[in-house]
């Protein structure tokens, strides 16, 4: 695999923050079954394992249909393994809750609640004081750029807006993993462009641990510390490559990095050729 | 946000009735038949019925029967609907019962209620309650199934248990479909009100009604027409009022107003 030079060395270190790396989620021989509409048994998902450390910003990329949502959404206790198991903090995943937080595509807000009303959701169902929440929240709708739309109601924003509000619906009840599931994948490319550094930014107060799904090689490679390279169906786990880039990263400085630029081009050959290496030259 | 003011459309259903009005009026006065009065002898009869304690009584006990009839079925019919769009166990067990009972008009089961229930305000309040069920189960039933998947798991990622997300998550997301059933069912409610009265004639708008038909009363009974039909329209615009202030966050259904609100 020389064709993805900083990966060998990548290896041997941890990927960021040396000393205790301690894994936060670990995927045990996953497998999952579907039965499709004409009753036949459908593997999207086949004996996956993979580790994610704590604060880390992984990335499960892969062509649509090749199972890396389903990866995300039985983490998130959304739906149970046919095979296999998932963990966090070493305690088995058995279904939702607040220590994972996921983000969709579909955004997925209450259509009912304005936007403070849909931030303030996950603290006032912790049992957060409603003064005391609506504060937080306040303060998390201005730093996702949404002050001023306190009182408006979904319909009445964009989709780059909706994905904003969502994001801080799922931060405000502060979960330890965030699960994206494709969250800019419904946007155009310049509200994609300004959510990804938004996230960057956002993601660098805390450095949370980013479970991030997408299809999208930049992106993975913009965000993240690891991809995780998925085959099409049954999805399996093909490379895990260590995205060795310096942060804070900066888009405009990326962009014109040799680095990122081999890391991307490198994984789209992956993507072209299949298991056999530099053909498409 | 409110749709555009689109001018006359206020105006517009007034004018309807009207021009209804002077229709009816020019049929009546061409026709010349004792049984078809002109629609200003219709009108010039109403304040007899309504000045008539009798008639008041008979008509506010139409009312009572219809608003308990119509509160019971939807106090039943949203949970059902609800639980049968989200559970599938649920579904299969009354999905074939509402089938057969669906088509089959409720005023038609009166004859056999009464038998059983007699000719009071149980049985007349029972097929109400039966017409309503009907489209409130069906409107919760498909409000409930088409509520986002992701909505759901958002809730229980905050921590919320199926029984809350039932109410806090699916009953929210689904009560435009709801209150658009409920419509459906205030108007249905006020049909099974009129012709339980007309079959078991002992009390009601549509006992006055009949009465007034047998004595040959016929301004009468085209004054209790137009009495029974702006009952129907001003439930119907109150609902209406109520219905755009509970869904105002949803997308907007018509850019007409279907109703006089």
């Amino acid at each position: 695999m020389n064709v993805l030079p900083s990966r060998t060395e990548a290896k041997a270190q941890p990927v960021r923050a040396p000393g205790q790396a301690t894994a936060m989620i670990e995927i045990d021989h996953v497998s999952q079954m579907f039965q499709t509409s004409a009753r036949q048994d459908h593997l999207a998902l086949s004996d996956i394992s993979l580790t994610i450390e704590d604060g880390a910003f992984v990335s499960i990329l892969g062509p649509s249909g090749c199972g890396k949502s389903t990866l995300l959404y039985i983490v998130g206790g959304f739906v149970s393994p046919t095979q296999g198991s998932a963990r966090m903090k070493g305690r088995a995943i058995t279904g939702p809750g607040p220590d994972r937080g996921p983000v969709f595509q579909e955004f997925a807000l209450f259509p009912w609640k304005t936007v403070l009303g849909n931030v303030m959701y996950g603290p006032r169902q912790q049992g957060v004081k409603a003064a005391e929440a609506e504060a937080q929240c306040r303060a998390l709708i201005e730093m996702v750029g949404l002050k001023g739309f306190e009182d408006f109601y979904p319909k009445e924003l964009s989709g780059g807006m909706k994905q904003r509000v969502a994001l801080a619906r799922t931060l405000a009840y502060h979960p330890e993993v965030l699960l994206m599931d494709e969250p800019f994948g419904a946007l155009d490319a310049h509200t994609r462009t300004r959510l990804q550094n938004d996230l960057l930014n956002i993601w660098e107060r805390d450095r949370k641990t980013v479970l991030f799904v997408t299809h999208s090689v930049e992106e993975a490679v913009f965000l993240s510390d690891k991809v995780v390279m998925m085959t099409r169906s049954p999805g399996r786990i093909r490379e895990i490559i260590d995205i060795d880039l310096p942060r804070p990263r900066h888009r405009s400085e990326l962009l014109l990095d040799p680095r990122y630029q081999k890391y991307v081009v490198d994984i789209e050959r992956m993507f072209d050729d299949g298991p056999v290496q530099g053909s498409a030259l | 946000m409110r749709s555009r003011f689109i001018p006359g459309t206020r105006a517009a259903p007034w004018l309807a009735c009207l021009g209804l009005l002077v229709l009816w009026q020019i049929a009546a006065l061409a026709l010349k038949n004792d049984s078809f009065p002109t629609a200003w002898a219709a009108i010039r009869a109403i304040p007899l019925i309504l000045a008539d304690k009798e008639a008041l009584i008979n008509i506010l006990a139409s009312q009572r029967r219809m608003t308990i009839g119509f509160a019971v079925a939807i106090v039943v019919s949203v949970p059902l609907g609800l639980m049968m769009g989200r559970s599938r166990a649920v579904a299969s067990f009354f999905n074939p019962l509402l089938m057969v009972i669906y088509p089959v008009p409720k005023a038609a089961l009166m004859p056999i209620i009464m038998l059983w229930l007699g000719v009071g305000d149980l049985s007349k309040t029972l097929v109400i309650f039966l017409g309503v069920s009907l489209p409130v189960i069906y409107h919760s039933f498909e409000g409930a199934k088409s509520v986002e998947e992701k909505m759901l798991w958002s809730g229980a990622a905050m921590g919320l248990s199926a029984a809350q997300r039932m109410v806090r998550i699916v009953l929210p997301a689904a009560l435009p479909e709801i209150l658009t059933g409920c419509r459906t069912g205030l108007v249905l409610a006020l049909i099974t009100m009129v012709t339980s009265e007309m079959i078991a004639r002992q009390s009601g708008a549509g006992n006055i009604l009949f009465n007034a038909l047998d004595m040959g009363e016929y301004d009468l009974v085209f004054a209790m027409i137009i009495i029974i039909g702006a009952m129907g329209i001003c439930l119907d615009a109150m609902f209406e009022t109520l219905r755009a202030r509970l869904v105002r966050w949803s997308e907007p259904q018509f850019d007409m107003p279907l109703s006089f609100s």
